[in-house]
């Protein structure tokens, strides 16, 4: 047996349908309420509703892992003591149908630094009862640069089955030890098939169009530049807001808070967090590390495309071109790449 | 039980160090817990009340008392101003020890100069008691201590201990205009103070901590009196939230100093951006 599968169009409605009836979250990109062409993945009721086409949902597929906001544990207090209650580390069985190449990806970069020495159990938990179905990519636009940092519109990685597009139905690579326990769930329906058939032309030339840059080379340029006019110039116009942040797949920052149930009752909360807004390194004293945007727009270069991979050996970025689809400013990630790639040349020369 | 949940630790006594400081003496409420619990000089953690959030600071008392931890905080925001309404008997919570922490075994052997400015005796003062609670196996002691007014110093008792102790060498000082009729000490700031009390950077180490513009001025001071710059130990004190190397907050330039730090040599800060 190889690990090549493939199911006609109704044959997957109905092994969707048969995740719903057997109580299974079944998340998807679904066309946003009054949002026109746009689609989000929110969990579904029914296969119809599935839209596989078109542009990539509004935000990642990060928050199926790492909610916005999610409980820590519960704590209750009579007279000076204090009870603890635990959240549940387990989580219920999830399958995401037709996530984007650049988004399941995100998700196994992400798990280098929630992994490395403390394991974050929430994460992981969350991680273990997601299985993620990805679909060859079917659109890109002016903002994706996947090919620019290493993935494709093709990329496996991160999914537990691969889904082409082929005449009458889907193509099915079966990855991971996950992706064969599902396949048991839809044998009878699907039928062996040798390699890829590739109904569908690759976007791949139409997104390395968009930006062609070696990571290295970027990498090698912020190691040593630090101190910059690049700087100032790109971050002029940032308001610090935070939505590229917010709409990243890879960015994980996060507050920690205390929220009150009533009296003497609460939740401690982690809240998604972002590395623009001046709070978010203001000490108490009054004294901020990163005291302008100019260091703060630079920490975010920096994080993404020197810190992670000096630490964890890879950008975290998937070039999914989010942060610059929902830009109010106009921020422009490619061209900020292409223009770092552009003095790095000139200063190799 | 995930990784962001607090042990529950109790107050046991509250010191109140200035007008705004206080020190606080936290003891598990577990047992099993306060029995296990091990830290070393330099780490810290984060300690909350419930309802008002988390907060990070150094474990000022030295690992090598048993039995109990002490926290030392000055009051500037939301969960500061709780803790500062607590009473003795109530509920805390704790995570950690986090963090790395000062090379005492290293160290052992060598004169040891501590050098702080206000709050920033927190921190040193663990290493202090842990050096002064092994005091045979070091050389000199030098303690080097500056706050903005005399009534602004912290751990005032001590340091009335460390100034009757032969083996201890203690020089004090208070910010021009901080200085009452019966203050016996300098009349300066602390790096003045450094280059008054001259100390020996032969087979020596330096530990500093304090403001911004302490280690700022400090660092550079003592390099010029000749102690290398990997001899010369500061903490750094970025805002944290989860202390474990995921929240991305305490970033600097390549490190988290929630855990390649808060403990760095000079040598390590200079090769930073000056992002803390």
């Amino acid at each position: 047996m190889n690990n090549r599968r493939m199911l006609n169009k109704t044959d997957f409605e109905d092994f969707v349908d048969s995740l719903l009836r057997a109580g299974i979250t079944v998340i998807a990109p679904v066309r946003r309420e009054q949002g026109g062409e746009k689609v989000e993945y929110r969990p579904i009721h029914s296969p119809a509703e599935i839209v596989l086409s078109g542009q990539p949902p509004v935000r990642p597929l990060k928050e199926v892992v790492f909610p916005p906001t999610e409980p820590l544990f519960n704590w209750k207090q009579t007279k000076a003591s204090v009870q603890i209650e635990e959240v549940p580390t387990e989580f219920k069985e999830t399958v995401v149908v037709g996530a984007r190449p650049c988004d399941a990806a995100a998700l196994e970069i992400v798990d280098k630094v929630m992994g490395w020495d403390y394991r974050d159990e929430l994460w992981f938990g969350r991680r273990q009862a997601v299985t993620v179905l990805s679909l060859a990519c079917p659109q890109s636009d002016d903002s994706c640069f996947c090919t620019a940092v290493g993935l494709s519109p093709e990329s496996t990685r991160g999914a537990d089955w691969f889904m082409s597009s082929v005449d009458g139905g889907f193509e099915i690579e079966i990855l991971t030890p996950k992706g064969e326990k599902l396949l048991e769930r839809c044998k009878d329906r699907c039928r062996e098939t040798k390699g890829r058939t590739n109904a569908m032309p690759s976007l791949d030339a139409k997104v390395r169009a968009n930006l062609n840059i070696d990571p290295g080379k970027v990498r090698e340029w912020l190691e040593k530049h630090f101190d910059d006019p690049l700087w100032s110039d790109v971050a002029l116009r940032c308001h610090g807001c935070g939505a590229c942040a917010f709409v990243c797949p890879t960015c994980h920052c996060f507050d920690i808070v205390d929220e009150l149930d009533g009296i003497g009752r609460g939740q401690r909360r982690r809240n998604w967090d972002a590395c623009q807004p001046a709070l978010f390194t203001l000490h108490g004293s009054g004294h901020n590390p990163r005291k302008d945007q100019t260091a703060r727009f630079r920490q975010r270069i920096m994080h993404k495309f020197n810190i992670y991979p000096a630490r964890f050996g890879e950008v975290l970025c998937t070039g999914c071109g989010r942060c610059i689809r929902a830009c109010a400013a106009g921020m422009d990630l490619i061209s900020i790449l292409s223009e770092i790639d552009r003095k790095s040349a000139e200063e190799g020369a | 039980m995930n990784l962001y949940q607090p042990q529950l630790m109790r107050i046991e006594e509250i010191i109140e160090e200035t007008g705004d400081t206080r020190t606080l003496k936290l003891q598990f409420e577990n047992p099993s817990v306060a029995e296990q619990f091990d830290f070393k000089a330099g780490q810290f953690g984060e300690y909350s009340v419930f309802g008002a959030g988390e907060c990070t600071f150094c474990i000022a008392s030295s690992p090598t008392r048993k039995g109990y931890i002490e926290a030392s905080f000055k009051e500037v925001g939301k969960v500061t101003r709780a803790m500062r309404r607590l009473n003795v008997g109530d509920t805390m919570g704790f995570r950690g020890p986090y963090g790395n922490h000062f090379p005492l075994d290293e160290m052992k052997g060598n004169n040891i100069v501590f050098i702080s400015g206000g709050i920033g005796l927190a921190p040193v003062r663990c290493v202090i008691w842990n050096t002064l609670d092994l005091r045979d196996q070091f050389k000199d002691v030098t303690i080097i201590y500056g706050a903005r007014s005399v009534a602004d110093l912290v751990y005032k008792r001590e340091l009335q201990g460390w100034a009757g102790r032969s083996d201890v060498k203690l020089y004090q000082c208070v910010d021009p205009g901080g200085e009452t009729p019966d203050w016996k000490g300098e009349v300066c700031f602390v790096p003045s103070l450094v280059e008054k009390a001259a100390p020996s950077a032969k087979d020596s180490y330096a530990v500093v901590c304090g403001p911004p513009i302490v280690i700022r001025l400090t660092l550079p001071l003592l390099e010029k009196m000749g102690f290398a710059p990997e001899r010369i130990y500061t903490t750094l004190e970025n805002r944290m939230k989860c202390g474990l190397g995921k929240c991305g907050r305490c970033n600097v330039g390549p490190y988290y100093v929630c855990k390649d730090g808060p403990v760095f040599t000079s040598a390590q800060l200079k090769a930073l951006p000056p992002e803390y």
